[in-house]
């Protein structure tokens, strides 16, 4: 019955992009600022219910793929790179994996986008956030739809440079300027890596499924995957494509190496935070990597690459997040960390897997930034060491916070342990195949401590004790009732997103996907271990950070403690924000020296020394023209001359010498 | 009478043409530049007797009414000469050509 719907999946991003353009051009000059946030809350709204009922249909009817295309342009086959022609194709794609992100994307959207209109309601550059929001939903409802890679990664595109229009929201205060700037830049070394990527697939599968670029890279061809990992095999051309996949994945997924804009991002509007990164922008890298590994095929060199990249970063970020006193900064790594689960899901074969935790890792990711949201709200500042006591006056931020901390500790039945879980088992399952995935499993296991306690710390920091130890934060008090009721329902979804695995339809459209095995319930001995581990450890961090931390206590490590160097080292975020400075200062900066050397002296010069050369000659050849009859007589009679000289003298050697006639 | 040989003719009207020729380069009055041209004119009009006698037939008839067609162009070329002698002089009030300069850019 909702089939019918897929065909009109377009109107997702078609009414965000309308928002777009009424709030954009119309917002300034509406009575009152906030109208636009309305419209734009309102067409946010209609594109959810849109979003939510091809979820819904895909799950009724699970496992179709459902592709309304429409060809932009089509080149005739011909010799050379296009045997078989080439086309360019825009259109919409519903099957398992989109559908799911739809959901997400158009949820997330709608209550971040309400909650923003008491959350950002002081601020006089309200039509601006909400049409650069609006337009950032559309960019990421047509990524989700995209149908092939082009289209992808127009909107991938599309969703990163909306990402740097709202980090640098505030743009006159520099921190966010250069924050909007660091981001954009950083995540550029990742899509450079990610056309890279799109260009060999192009060179390779152009010999071997020639049909593939004639008819647009399409991701299916209506009934399954267009191409299977088993086509492509596993040559060098594959491998390497797939590290440059992944090496787009981590600019936008934030993972190791290209970590570093992430924590910076957090200069922009906490609701941005919520969205773009936290649950949307940056899953999509996870979403491109199970995009490729279930239509295009990893080779099982890539998925070593991308367990190692998701599992170290799960763990490494994990690290950063437990000494740092800024609320929002802390969720931020803890974003990383969690990215860094489901790419190493998605690396060791279950797409389906990372996919389930992105999935209920929006909600309470976005729960955990909009509770922060709330708490910076009240009192005006993110530094968790200022804050205390805040439970008495904002009991709902509160409570809000903790079911967050919860489901991203993993404690059962809230959201973030399902999928965790499912991840660590699924892993795990891998072991035995691949003794390499060893030390990542691990790492990421011991990330479960880590997480537990740096959420709690930041709760019993925030919420715990008497009263706030910065005497200026006394008179805290909870948001309008447009930030409580997104705290609301995002509070329910994490609570009860996990729990959908066990709704008959979710569950089938989670197995529908290509590479889904694993997915609870179908639990076994070795998971029920594995998730008694994994709470243990859950519960540990938690009872950890109520001794150090809770009811108001502030630890302090000693000075002469050994660890005092490590926590200097987390602090300063390993060096690798000064790292990539220097090499930007020194070593890019060198190189940009040397080409602007180049340019102003060799390729300059040797225009300006034609020029000069030019110059100096017509200067000398100038003065013969005097204006004097006589002298052009001469100059006549000069030539009149040499070209007898040529006719007689010349031209008869040379004649001579060619031996011509 | 021995005929005389045509190169000595030429020879003739090339020492004529090379003299108008110097004239036409050195003399700085323009009247004595304008009788220099005649004398350059008048050699090449010479030649064309010379081709005219020494050739046979009908031939030698058209060098001489060439030659005469040629003396009346050389009077016209010397009224427009002389007209642009007097304009020159009202001009500049002088008939040096190398103080009428105005034909440089």
């Amino acid at each position: 019955m909702l089939d019918g719907l897929y065909g009109w999946a377009f109107l997702v991003p078609l009414f965000t992009a309308l928002s777009f353009v009424i709030v954009g051009l119309a917002g300034t000059r509406m009575r009152r600022l906030e109208w636009g946030g309305w419209v734009a809350v309102a067409f946010a709204g209609a594109s959810m219910v849109v979003g939510v009922l091809i979820g819904i249909g895909e799950m009724v009817n699970p496992g179709t793929y459902t592709d309304v295309r429409y060809t932009w342009l089509h080149l005739a086959p011909a010799p050379g790179p296009f045997p078989n022609g080439f086309s360019l194709v825009v259109g919409t794609l519903v099957d398992p994996i989109s559908a799911l992100m739809l959901i997400v994307v158009t949820v997330v959207g709608f209550l971040v986008m309400l909650y923003s209109i008491g959350y950002m309601h002081q601020d006089r550059g309200l039509p601006r956030y909400y049409s650069e929001i609006s337009l950032f939903l559309t960019a990421m409802s047509g990524l989700v739809l995209a149908d092939n890679l082009l289209e992808f990664f127009l909107f991938w595109e599309l969703v990163g440079v909306c990402s740097y229009f709202l980090i640098g929201f505030y743009y006159e205060r520099p921190s966010a300027a250069s924050a909007a700037k660091e981001a954009f830049i950083v995540t550029r070394v990742g899509d450079i890596m990610f056309l890279l990527g799109i260009f060999i697939y192009f060179y390779h599968y152009s010999t071997v499924a020639p049909g593939w670029a004639a008819n647009g890279f399409l991701f299916t061809n209506g009934t399954a995957p267009y191409l299977g990992a088993a086509l492509g095999g596993n040559s060098t051309t594959l491998t390497i494509a797939g590290i440059m996949i992944l090496g787009g994945a981590a600019g936008k997924s934030a993972q190791f190496p290209l970590h570093v804009w992430l924590p910076d991002a957090m200069e922009g509007p906490t609701t941005v935070s919520a969205l773009i990164h936290a649950a949307t922008m940056v899953a999509a890298g996870v979403y491109l990597l199970a995009v490729t590994s279930l239509f295009l095929g990893f080779t099982s060199t890539d998925q070593l690459a991308i367990v190692g990249i998701g599992g170290f970063t799960a763990f490494f970020a994990a690290t950063m997040a437990v000494v740092h006193p800024d609320i929002k900064r802390v969720i931020a790594y803890s974003t990383i960390s969690q990215l860094g689960y489901m790419v190493m899901a998605v690396g060791a074969g279950f797409a389906m897997v990372g996919l389930f935790h992105l999935f209920t890792h929006a909600f309470f990711k976005a729960l955990l930034f909009l509770a922060a949201g709330s708490v910076i709200h009240a009192v005006g500042t993110q530094d968790l060491f200022k804050m205390g006591g805040l439970r008495k006056s904002m009991r709902l931020t509160a409570v809000a916070f903790a079911v967050g901390g919860l489901a991203l500790a993993g404690i059962p039945p809230f959201a973030g342990f399902w999928s965790k879980d499912d991840i660590l088992s699924a892993v795990y399952s891998q072991l035995g195949s691949h003794p390499a995935y060893w030390p990542f499993f691990l790492l990421a296991f011991a990330a479960v401590f880590l997480t537990a306690y740096y959420i709690f710390r930041a709760w019993f920091l925030a919420f715990s004790g008497d009263h706030a130890r910065d005497p200026g934060l006394a008179h805290a008090h909870e948001g309008p009732w447009t930030m409580q009721v997104p705290l609301v329902l995002l509070s329910a979804l994490a609570i009860g997103a996990g729990l959908l695995v066990f709704l008959p339809g979710f569950q089938s459209l989670l197995l529908s996907g290509a590479g889904a095995s694993g997915i609870p319930p179908v639990y076994g001995t070795t998971d029920l271990v594995i998730s008694a581990a994994s709470v243990t450890l859950g519960l540990g961090g938690i009872a950890l950070a109520w001794l150090l931390w809770g009811n108001g206590r502030v630890y302090a490590l000693p000075e002469t403690s050994a660890a005092q160097p490590v926590r200097r080292l987390l602090l300063k975020r390993y060096y690798f924000k000064i790292g990539y400075d220097w090499i930007g200062a020194k070593g890019v900066y060198s190189v940009a020296r040397a080409a602007d050397f180049f340019d102003r002296y060799v390729i300059d010069g040797t225009v300006h020394g034609f020029e000069r050369m030019f110059a100096l000659l017509s200067d000398r050849l100038r003065r013969i023209q005097t204006g004097v009859v006589s002298d052009y007589a001469a100059y006549v009679v000069a030539g009149l001359i040499a070209l007898f000289a040529i006719l007689l003298i010349v031209a008869p050697y040379v004649v001579a010498r060619l031996g011509g006639g | 009478m021995t005929a005389l040989p045509l190169v000595g003719f030429l020879a003739l009207s090339s020492a004529l043409f090379v003299v108008g020729l110097f004239g036409i380069l050195t003399r700085r009055n323009f009247i004595l530049v304008l009788i220099a041209i005649e004398i350059a004119m008048n050699a090449a009009i010479l030649n064309f007797v010379y081709f005219g006698a020494f050739s046979s037939g009908t031939g030698g008839l058209t060098g001489q009414a060439v030659a005469v067609v040629l003396i009346g162009f050389a009077a016209t070329e010397v009224a427009v000469g002389l007209a642009i002698v007097l304009a020159l002089n009202r001009l500049k009030g002088t008939i040096n050509v190398a103080q009428a300069t105005d034909l440089k850019l």
